[in-house]
């Protein structure tokens, strides 16, 4: 218990970490665009529309995520045909420009599309009420000066929603960071699995968890100190404007 | 679809081996989420009202304490408990008790921000009123400043215990038999139906929340005793006469 972990466990760990931020900047990415669309699904005209979003939030809220996280790891693999599996788990190169990206194991994939659609919920509803937050009488001055609604939208009320709902969204991208340690119970080596691996092979209960809990706590502080540059950034372009 | 190996299933995902064996799936779900939900609000009230009494260092060493256990994964919470409670008890401890423990905790650190926002948003005024009727500060908390804002807390406690719900699955890492592990467990029994047992686990969940979400916002916010100022005709939430009928 006195000692610290050997190089070969640290690598490890420092590999789980590495997945871990991978898994949950894509997740946030994704999940932001996504959510950002639902937001608009929630506020569309069309009544039809609007129930299947809620209905999907209502879904997707309500259920934890680790089942999610299993329906999709042993359930899509039922669903698809037995060729797109095989497609899937051979590994392919992606070449961007220069950059070769190694084709993610299907684990990965399950993990990411479990944590994107749950996280689209959260952020969808952070995005919504960031546009309920603009007061009603922007949408009627922005309609004075003569703009179109769509330029309205574009130029008058998202920057207001956004800077609204940007306090909150940064909250749900830690939950997504938090949140991506549940994809350990399918069997992706990210951060939690790397710690309950090298705790089962040292016995050094103590180290294995401490390092992993910091590894977290250091991420979640980084996203808080990301979250006070942006606002601050934010605030002197709009006293500058 | 293949409802009968499903229905076949439904006792032991519902109860476990309940009758012959220990309890288990959604009834153990539901005691764990009861038991972690009514620890973390205990626990929610002390770290908030805490948070209200105290200045400076105090103030700040319990919001580093407070900011751990909202920092890391309760994943991570459940290893740590799992494997901590035993070596700094000495006895051997349930996994079921580490999972209530971690739980509590999490859910008691959300809790404490949404009870200390409650008792900031009552306002100075209501403390001062209280004081100045020869009220301890005990007495004011108890009587004047938690009734009403226990209103305003309300949608927090509803939403963390929700989340506490979902969290209770977590369970499942450490081999405590709740509805996702045995979930999981039949899944690998049959093997061939992981779609329509995961969606009817996802029912069951999803009314499990639903439920919990009407009926504890119901009592909280609007049952309840109403406060005794507000039937005498004042707006509890300003502290100001509310202009009576003509």
């Amino acid at each position: 218990m006195n000692s610290w972990l050997a190089p070969r466990y640290l690598a490890w760990l420092w590999q789980g970490f590495g997945i871990t931020l991978g898994l949950a900047a894509t997740v946030a990415i994704a999940a932001t665009a996504l959510g950002f669309g639902l937001a608009l699904l929630r506020n569309a005209r069309s009544r039809q529309i609007q129930w299947i979003a809620s209905g999907y939030v209502l879904v997707f809220r309500n259920s934890p995520l680790l089942v999610q996280l299993m329906f999709w790891y042993f359930g899509v693999a039922t669903l698809l045909p037995e060729a797109a599996m095989t497609w899937l788990n051979t590994p392919h190169i992606l070449a961007l420009g220069g950059l070769t990206l190694h084709w993610p194991s299907f684990e990965f994939i399950a993990g990411w599309l479990g944590l994107t659609c749950y996280s689209t919920t959260f952020i969808g509803e952070e995005f919504r009420s960031g546009l309920r937050g603009v007061p009603a009488g922007q949408y009627h001055a922005a309609a004075a000066l003569g703009l179109r609604p769509l330029a309205a939208f574009r130029y008058v009320i998202l920057p207001q929603a956004v800077r609204i709902s940007m306090p909150p969204l940064f909250g749900q991208y830690m939950n997504i960071v938090k949140n991506s340690s549940l994809t350990m119970a399918i069997g992706l080596a990210e951060l939690s699995y790397a710690s309950r691996q090298v705790d089962t092979e040292t016995f050094k209960t103590f180290q294995a968890f401490g390092a992993a809990t910091l590894l977290y706590i250091l991420t979640i502080a980084l996203i808080e100190a990301a979250l006070v540059v942006f606002q601050r950034s934010g605030a002197r372009m709009s006293h500058r404007s | 679809m293949h409802l009968s190996v499903l229905l076949d299933n439904l006792p032991y995902l519902l109860l476990g081996a309940y009758p012959d064996g220990p309890l288990g799936g959604a009834a153990l779900t539901v005691l764990l989420a009861i038991t972690s939900a009514l620890l973390s609000a205990v626990l929610g009230l002390i770290g908030g009202v805490a948070l209200a009494l105290t200045r400076g260092l105090a103030h700040g060493i319990l919001l580093a304490g407070i900011g751990f256990f909202r920092a890391i994964p309760v994943l991570m919470l459940i290893f740590w408990t799992f494997f901590l409670l035993p070596v700094l008890l000495h006895i051997n401890v349930p996994g079921l008790a580490t999972v209530v423990c971690a739980l509590a905790l999490i859910g008691g650190a959300y809790l404490s921000h949404a009870v200390h926002a409650g008792v900031l948003a009552v306002g100075q005024g209501q403390w001062q009123a209280g004081l100045s009727l020869g009220f301890t500060r005990g007495q004011v908390l108890r009587h004047v400043v938690l009734p009403q804002a226990r209103r305003i807390m309300a949608p927090s406690f509803v939403n963390q215990w929700v989340s506490l719900v979902k969290d209770t699955s977590l369970a499942y890492i450490v081999g405590v038999p709740e509805l996702s592990f045995l979930a999981n467990q039949v899944n690998s029994r049959l093997m061939v139906y992981p779609v329509q047992i995961f969606l009817l686990v996802a029912l069951m969940y999803l009314l499990m929340c639903t439920v919990l979400d009407r009926i504890a916002m119901r009592l909280l916010v609007y049952g309840g005793r109403r406060p005794i100022a507000e039937q005498a005709g004042f707006n509890t939430s300003l502290g100001t006469p509310r202009p009576g009928p003509i």
